[in-house]
Formats: structure tokens, C-alpha cells, sequence
């Protein structure tokens, strides 16, 4: 499997060159275009419940699998939201991915829902994330809403949930209010911050979508019923 | 953005609502999206179509004529967060999507095209614009615009096609999977482009976008 990832920054599409036989699992929706030999099946991948689970965490319940048959093939895959694509090479130790970061990635990645537990619900910026481990080394593509930047978290930090994209499993993580207090929290306007311990590398994105939905989500005229 | 320097006696041809701002030299008028050496029929047949497209593809169907009686500078931005492609044209064809158009210079002819019966259960791709002849041409995307040769079948989702030109035709049809693939995919429909050409798709479904925000309209 062979990655190029165009348009970047702000319209990133990756195009993802398949060997024969080869396949590559992506998010409902995120295909552009692609070679006629390449099969395409839409399946809960992990069933029912693992389905349920997935479109619990605001990915989709369906996913696709593109499969080159008799030969090479060519996938073209991008993101709804304006922003880079980061593809990265599966780290031994796994990734999480917050759960609207998940683009695509080779078969051989095993990817997991996590419910964020009981805080995500209560801040508005939920957070669910997506534990990813692979066997064998494998691609994984993440989106991102606007830039997309490289931290190293080397003791402690904090990042506002609303920013992440993905981080090293090697870290421990926590969701927690921004401030002392829960209602200087709110009025922060900061939301929910995610607090990293450990050594690893963190991602995050330069625009928060939850803010900007919020933001031009309130001045759109009220669904129909 | 795009900025195009007209010389005396010269006309720019741009999608309406597309301007930013012009000096004062260079004048406007609104015409219909018809050919302007086109006769009486072919006007009234465009006007039906324009007033077609307005209701089913909800898009504009008055372009703008600037046009400069001594020299002068328009400057022209699309909707979209997206590129600007360039194509110089010499006595050639070229089909876009109806919303990628931005502007022409030269004696472009411009014609609508009925993308057929299952292009309207798509609601994307009704209609295109054929533009064909020789001149300037600047057409846009949301995304970036990626150009495919193609020589063969290629697939492209509905959604993110900009347009195509050489001796391609299509065909619309579902992604593949089955009924479950239609339904449950999110791919919807897709055109299957077949012969030897280039095919321009971009990076950025405005339906993508649409979808995303939908969840988030006030109740």
C-alpha cells in the first residue's frame, strides 16, 4: 500500500495505491473516486453491536472495504471538513483517535470504540475515541479541521478536547474540566480539556469543529420537521 | 482570487454574484446563461432550462458581462474555499459541473446539458455545462482539483466531480455492494467515467459539508 496525500493543507485528499488483493477499511462517506477493479462492500465491520458502538461514538455505523482485484488500484479518500490529512505509520504500541479523526486504514488495523465515560456527556464536546493497534506495520489515515501540528508530550500537558486528533498510546490520558471549578469551567469557554501523562507525541488540530458547527449551526434556519 | 486585466474591447464572461470588485472603467450587464450569437429558439429554450435549473439545482443562471471600453481590472472569487483552474481552450470541449464555472473570456459557447433521468434521482450532476470553442477559461472546486488521465473506467462520486473533457463518456450508477452498498455505504450514487481523457474531481463534497452540519441546525 502506497499513500499520497495531496491539496494539503487545508484540502487534503489522500490517494492510496492498492496491490492486488490488497484492502483498505474507510469511514462511510469518505470516498472521491476510484479505479473500476477496486470492490467496494459495505459491512458493520465487527457486527451488530461493535456497529452500534461505533455510531454511539459519532463515527459510522457502516464502513467500507475497497478491495484491488486483478491488479493495482487507486482510491482516492478525503474528509468532509477543510483541514490536512495525516497518514501514519501504525506505532507498536497502538494510537487513539478521537473518533471523528478516523479516516481510513489497512486491514490490518484493528480499530476499537471507547466510550469516553460519563464526563464526555456532560461537557457538549464529547469525547470518544478510537484505540488502534495493529500487528503487523500499517497505515492509518486521520483528519484533521484546519492544520494539523505535532506535539511532544514529555512529563504532562493539556489540550482542549475540541483540538485532539490522535496520541500515543504510551500516554495516559484523562478528561477533565478546564478550570478549578465547574462553573469557571463553563464560563472559560474552554470546555473539556483531555490531561496527558507520560512520553509520547500528540496531534492536534489548529480549528475545533464542534465550535465551528456551534457557531454556524445557530445561524442556519431551524430544521423541518 | 482571480484578477483579470481586460484590454480595450475586451469581455469577461462570470458567474453572477462571482465579483469582488472592479475599477470603474469596466462596465456590467446581466445577461441569461445563453450563447450570445444564439437566435430567438435556442434563447427561449435556454431561458426554460435556466428556469429549470433554478428551481432543481437552486443555482444562478444569470452570468455577468464585463466588459471594458478602455482597459481595466475585475477581480472575481468563487463561493467555495477551494482552487481555481485555468484551461486555455483551442477549438475544444470541456464539461463541468454546473456550479464549477467561474468565467470566460473569448467566444466560448456555453450550453446546458441534461446529465439524464437518473442524474435527478442523484440530485447531483442534472445538469452540466458544456463549453466548447476557443478562449479563457477559469472554472473552480471546493477542494483542490485533482486531474485524473484516464484511459479506461474510473469511478468518481457524484459529489465531488468538476468536470471532464477528451473523449470521455459516463455512466451513473451505485458505488457497488449491492442494495446495501446504495443504502448504507454513504457513497450514494457515482459516475463511472470511461474512454481516454482527463476527468477533474475535488478534494471536498459541498454535500459532505451539508451532512456534517445538518445534526447541528437549531431544532
Amino acid at each position: 500500500m502506497h499513500i499520497e496525500i495531496g491539496y494539503r493543507p487545508a484540502q487534503a485528499m489522500a490517494s492510496v495505491s492498492l496491490e492486488a488483493g490488497e484492502s483498505i477499511r474507510a469511514e462511510a462517506g469518505a470516498m472521491v473516486g476510484m479505479s473500476t477493479n477496486i470492490r467496494m462492500q459495505t459491512g458493520a465491520t465487527g457486527g451488530l453491536l461493535k456497529g452500534l458502538k461505533r455510531s454511539f461514538g459519532g463515527e459510522s455505523f457502516f464502513q467500507n472495504t475497497f478491495t484491488a482485484e486483478e491488479g493495482p488500484g487507486e482510491v482516492l479518500l478525503a474528509h468532509a471538513l477543510c483541514g490536512d490529512i495525516l497518514s501514519l505509520d501504525m506505532p507498536e504500541q497502538g494510537l487513539f483517535i478521537q473518533s471523528s479523526s478516523y479516516i481510513a486504514s489497512a486491514e490490518a488495523v484493528d480499530v476499537q470504540t471507547k466510550l469516553g465515560g460519563f464526563k464526555s456527556f456532560f461537557g457538549g464536546e464529547g469525547l470518544f475515541v478510537l484505540y488502534a493497534t495493529a500487528t503487523k506495520a500499517a497505515q492509518i489515515l486521520i483528519g484533521a479541521f484546519g492544520g494539523v501540528e505535532e506535539l511532544a508530550c514529555d512529563g504532562s500537558l493539556v489540550i482542549d478536547t475540541g483540538h485532539l486528533v490522535a496520541w500515543d498510546a504510551t500516554l495516559d490520558y484523562s478528561v477533565g474540566k478546564s478550570a478549578d471549578g465547574w462553573l469557571s469551567s463553563f464560563f472559560s469557554g474552554e470546555g473539556l480539556v483531555c490531561h496527558f501523562r507520560g512520553q509520547g507525541r500528540i496531534w492536534i488540530q489548529t480549528r475545533n469543529p464542534q465550535e465551528f458547527g456551534h457557531a454556524v449551526g445557530r445561524l442556519l434556519p431551524a430544521r423541518e420537521r | 482570487m482571480l484578477r483579470v486585466d481586460l484590454t480595450a474591447g475586451q469581455t469577461l464572461v462570470a458567474e453572477a454574484g462571482s465579483m469582488v470588485a472592479r475599477q470603474s472603467s469596466v462596465h456590467m450587464q446581466v445577461r441569461m446563461n445563453a450563447n450570445t450569437s444564439a437566435g430567438f429558439w435556442p434563447k427561449l429554450a435556454s431561458f426554460l432550462i435556466a428556469l429549470v435549473r433554478k428551481f432543481v439545482g437552486g443555482e444562478t443562471f444569470f452570468v455577468n458581462h464585463f466588459s471594458a471600453p478602455e482597459k481595466g481590472s475585475v477581480w472575481i472569487a468563487p463561493t467555495f474555499a477551494g482552487q481555481i483552474g485555468y484551461r486555455k481552450m483551442h477549438n475544444e470541449r470541456i464539461t463541468l459541473s454546473t456550479g464549477a464555472f467561474v468565467a470566460s473570456t473569448g467566444p466560448l459557447d456555453i450550453r446546458l446539458k441534461f446529465g439524464g433521468i437518473k442524474a435527478l434521482l442523484a440530485k447531483e450532476g442534472v445538469f452540466f455545462l458544456e463549453v466548447s470553442g476557443s478562449g479563457e477559461l477559469w472554472f473552480t472546486s471546493y477542494g483542490g482539483i485533482h486531474a485524473v488521465d484516464i484511459d479506461g473506467p474510473f469511478i468518481v462520486d457524484n459529489g465531488h466531480i468538476v468536470g471532464f473533457e477528451g473523449n470521455v463518456t459516463y455512466r451513473i450508477r451505485n458505488a457497488g455492494g449491492g442494495f446495501m452498498g446504495f443504502v448504507a455505504s454513504g457513497e450514494g450514487l457515482v459516475c463511472e467515467f470511461s474512454g481516454t481523457g482527463r476527468v477533474y474531481l475535488q478534494s471536498r463534497s459541498v454535500g459532505s459539508l451539508v451532512g456534517w452540519l445538518k445534526p447541528l441546525l437549531p431544532g
